[in-house]
């Protein structure tokens, strides 16, 4: 296959998903570097949070990606319907993380934690729900791309937005990919 | 000029380009002071000057913004204004209640004058920035809201575009985070903090987006670069500075009072602001790069990209040097703080709302594009003069910032503030000269529409 | 049909991968394991997920030039910087 000079999809979507990166990179290194100075508490609240539930939000975030994938692939064959019945699964993976995610924050609440319990919890709440916010926007994104391919809005000949989409949802997914080993695995 | 009803956007420049002179001339006065303690004592004390100063500056920009946004909006939307006269009468209104309010400044003590316009009723006064008495406020609520009225109508019944939304966004936002103005509450925590929701969110966020749409209209105006790739630069950056801008108000939280984790949200948010500055300053390059057509009103191209790369300068790169909490917690209310509001001020807002004038002033006094080729070099000698000395007077207040922070806070033998202020006087000295070459170009700037009227218009060869 | 086998496929595999590399995280996050040894290597998993994601998700392995790498510096990047940290005190 020829190589292209761009990305795919918009290229200026690419560029607002590095300056999401770079937001989440100096998080995730603020998280690491504060670590280091409090490694005991760290260790300790750690243990509080649910591993299983991180476990199936990570699966059901790398299946929507992959959902996504599949749509891709349905438009460049022009099939709009194809498209938009795996975006609606991607979707649905989607609402499945943010169940999950919702009911673990019902837990903590519950406990009575909030920003100002502990440095650690400073941290998990921030991060994940920094997250949890772009999995939101990224749905936003993916329902706008569903209705536009359901109306028959791409084809084969031009899918530029559904690669838009995508992008932006893989790349949520790709942050979280990162997120989970540090915040609830690597002590 | 395509409508007839985009012209009531002259009286509004006008009057920002007069309240400009004073803001300056106010800036020299205090800029005195700072090294002649009593000079111009007792008619006009620091405070007063200050005050007078501040408000000047934030009324001329309003007056600045409505004024770009009766012009750009009709002709975005592609028909004529809802309501001209409205515009006309606001106008008015806002002028009368504006100079009424820095007369009662500059006549009567300002407790005086918060017992006249009875302030106990409902307190809003006192605040930096927001020194307003109370009716002036509600006035200044009217004024926005008959104004968003007007151009809201507008666009309803015209053609929707993305710059017009943008620019709509922006405003209502301005409305709407004045309010705040009016929340005064005891508790000193909890005033700063909803202060700040309106000084902050106000510059790092729906300010942003007024700047942005503006630009956007200049740019897609002089270059013909098509608009689907403009409103595309204009989304991303819209939506970059409301992520970092919203939560980025957590900088101003540090030390007053506010739970501690606003140290790492402040931090983090605020240190990614620059982000959509820079983006900004990319962009505009790249579409004059890009450009289809040579337009012959090169002093509003040149006003376009200093906005972008001064917006840069002032609020991304000043900004940046003091947004770490860490940082903060020694320059906190030093002079690095005012070098960089000097500059971020100038270089997005003032600049911004200078470009529009530069480009619409023209043709709204009948010229086909552009002034002629003399007024234009005036114009763009006014723009090198301001634009330099600002960069000085940013320069010499953060020498004088970085000295004040090592000799008050950081050395060993820390000093007390007058005896530091005493060491740093030769960068003040330094200040009201470049303060004073500053003026020399605001006086330029406004000859530069007063010269060269019978000449023909500069044509794009002539113009290069 | 060249892109089921072109496209799809790879990214089925892709997928399958993640998936096993995700349990294996959690086992060792279900364990409880814990030292620098055993934190790099979870962070090395997650840099592989996120690299292959870059490359066959977002397809960024039929790109040249900058954007071929973007990902895989912001990886490096990030990747360093917490190993970094982890090793800080160990
Ligand atoms: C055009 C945009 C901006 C304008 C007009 C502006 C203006 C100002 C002004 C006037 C102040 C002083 C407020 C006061 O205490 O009275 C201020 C404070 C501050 N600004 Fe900005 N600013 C802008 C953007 C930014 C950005 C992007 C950043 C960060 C990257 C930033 C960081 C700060 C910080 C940290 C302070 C507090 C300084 C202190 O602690 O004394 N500003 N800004
Ligand atoms: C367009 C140009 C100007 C803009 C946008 C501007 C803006 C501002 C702003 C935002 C403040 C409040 C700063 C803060 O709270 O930290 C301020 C204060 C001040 N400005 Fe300006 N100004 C301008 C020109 C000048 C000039 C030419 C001078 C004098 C040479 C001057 C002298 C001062 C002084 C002395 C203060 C008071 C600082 C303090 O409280 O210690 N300004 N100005
Ligand atoms: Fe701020």
């Amino acid at each position: 296959m020829e190589k292209s000079k761009w990305p795919p999809g918009d290229l200026v979507i690419w560029i607002f998903i590095m300056a999401e990166l770079l937001v989440f990179g100096v998080f995730f290194s603020a998280y690491a570097f504060t670590r280091a100075n409090h490694v005991e508490l760290f260790n300790t609240y750690q243990l509080t949070l649910d591993r299983n539930a991180a476990l199936i939000n990570t699966l059901a975030l790398i299946t929507s990606s992959y959902f996504v994938v599949r749509a891709v692939a349905a438009i460049r064959n022009d099939n709009s319907q194809r498209c938009f019945h795996w975006l609606l699964a991607a979707l649905f993976m989607g609402v499945v993380f943010l169940v999950v995610k919702g009911a673990e924050y019902q837990h903590h609440f519950a406990h009575g934690v909030n920003l100002s319990t502990n440095t650690f919890y400073m941290f998990y709440l921030s991060l994940t729900f920094f997250h949890f916010l772009h999995v939101i926007l990224g749905m936003v994104i993916l329902i706008a791309v569903a209705l536009k391919a359901k109306a028959g809005g791409y084809s084969a000949s031009e899918y530029t937005g559904v690669e838009t989409g995508a992008s932006y949802w893989h790349m949520v997914d790709l942050v979280w990919m990162v997120l989970f080993p540090l915040v609830y695995v690597m002590r | 000029m395509k409508y007839e009803s985009q012209k009531v956007a002259k009286l509004y420049f006008i009057a920002a380009i007069g309240l400009f002179v004073g803001q300056i001339l106010f800036g020299l006065i205090m800029g005195a002071q700072y090294v002649i303690g009593d000079f111009m004592f007792p008619e006009i004390p620091f405070n007063v000057a200050r005050m007078v100063h501040t408000n000047l500056l934030i009324v001329w920009l309003l007056f600045g913004f409505m004024g770009a946004a009766y012009y750009l909006v009709p002709e975005e939307a592609e028909t004529e204004l809802f309501a001209p006269w409205l515009a006309n009468l606001m106008f008015w209104i806002f002028l009368v209640a504006g100079a009424a309010t820095i007369l009662g400044y500059l006549l009567v003590p300002y407790a005086t004058l918060a017992e006249l316009t009875m302030n106990d009723m409902l307190p809003t006064m006192g605040r930096e920035f927001l020194e307003q008495p109370t009716i002036t406020k509600i006035g200044i609520v009217i004024v926005a809201l008959s104004f968003l009225f007007n151009i809201g109508m507008t666009i309803l019944k015209g053609r929707k575009t993305v710059v017009n939304l943008v620019l709509l966004m922006g405003l209502t936002g301005l409305a709407v985070f004045f309010l705040f103005a009016f929340y005064n509450p005891t508790n000193l925590v909890m005033d700063k903090y909803y202060w700040w929701w309106v000084v902050h969110l106000w510059v790092e966020g729906v300010w942003e987006l007024i700047l942005g749409a503006i630009l956007a209209f200049i740019l897609i105006k002089t270059t013909g670069v098509d608009r689907e790739v403009i409103e595309k630069w204009l989304y991303i950056i819209i939506a970059m500075t409301l992520i970092t801008g919203i939560i980025g108000t957590g900088h101003h939280y540090y030390w007053i009072g506010a739970p501690e984790f606003w140290q790492w949200w402040g931090s983090i948010f605020s240190a990614m602001e620059p982000i959509p500055f820079f983006m900004m300053t990319v962009y505009a390059f790249n579409m004059v790069n890009k450009r289809r057509r040579n337009h012959p009103n090169k002093a509003a191209v040149l006003w376009a990209l200093g906005t972008a790369v001064m917006a840069f300068l002032g609020a991304g790169v000043w900004g940046f040097l003091h947004t770490l909490a860490p940082v903060n917690y020694y320059t906190h209310g030093t002079q690095i703080t005012a070098a960089h509001g000097h500059m971020a001020f100038y270089g997005a807002y003032v600049m911004i709302v200078l470009a529009m004038i530069s480009y619409a002033m023209p043709l709204m006094r009948g010229r086909e594009a552009c002034n002629s080729a003399r007024s234009q070099s005036m114009e763009m000698w006014s723009f090198w003069l301001m634009t330099i000395s600002m960069v000085f007077i940013t320069l010499f207040l953060t020498g004088a910032g970085i000295l004040q922070v090592y000799l008050q806070r950081f050395s060993d033998n820390p000093m007390d503030f007058m005896v530091v202020q005493d060491k740093i006087a030769l960068f003040y000295w330094l200040r009201e000269i470049a303060g004073l070459i500053f003026l020399v170009g605001l006086v330029l700037y406004i000859a530069s529409f007063f010269v060269g009227k019978s000449e023909p218009e500069a044509t794009v060869e002539l113009a290069k | 049909m060249t892109d089921k086998n072109v496209f799809i496929r790879p990214c089925t595999w892709i997928y399958l991968l993640l998936m096993a590399l995700t349990f294996v995280t959690w086992f060792i996050g279900t364990m409880q394991f814990s030292g620098l040894q055993i934190s790099l290597m979870v962070l090395g998993f997650a840099l592989l997920k996120g690299q292959l994601i870059g490359d066959y998700f977002m397809g960024l392995k039929q790109v040249s030039g900058f954007w071929r790498w973007a990902i895989t510096i912001w990886l490096l990047l990030v990747g360093s910087l917490i190993t970094f940290a982890f090793n800080l005190t160990a």
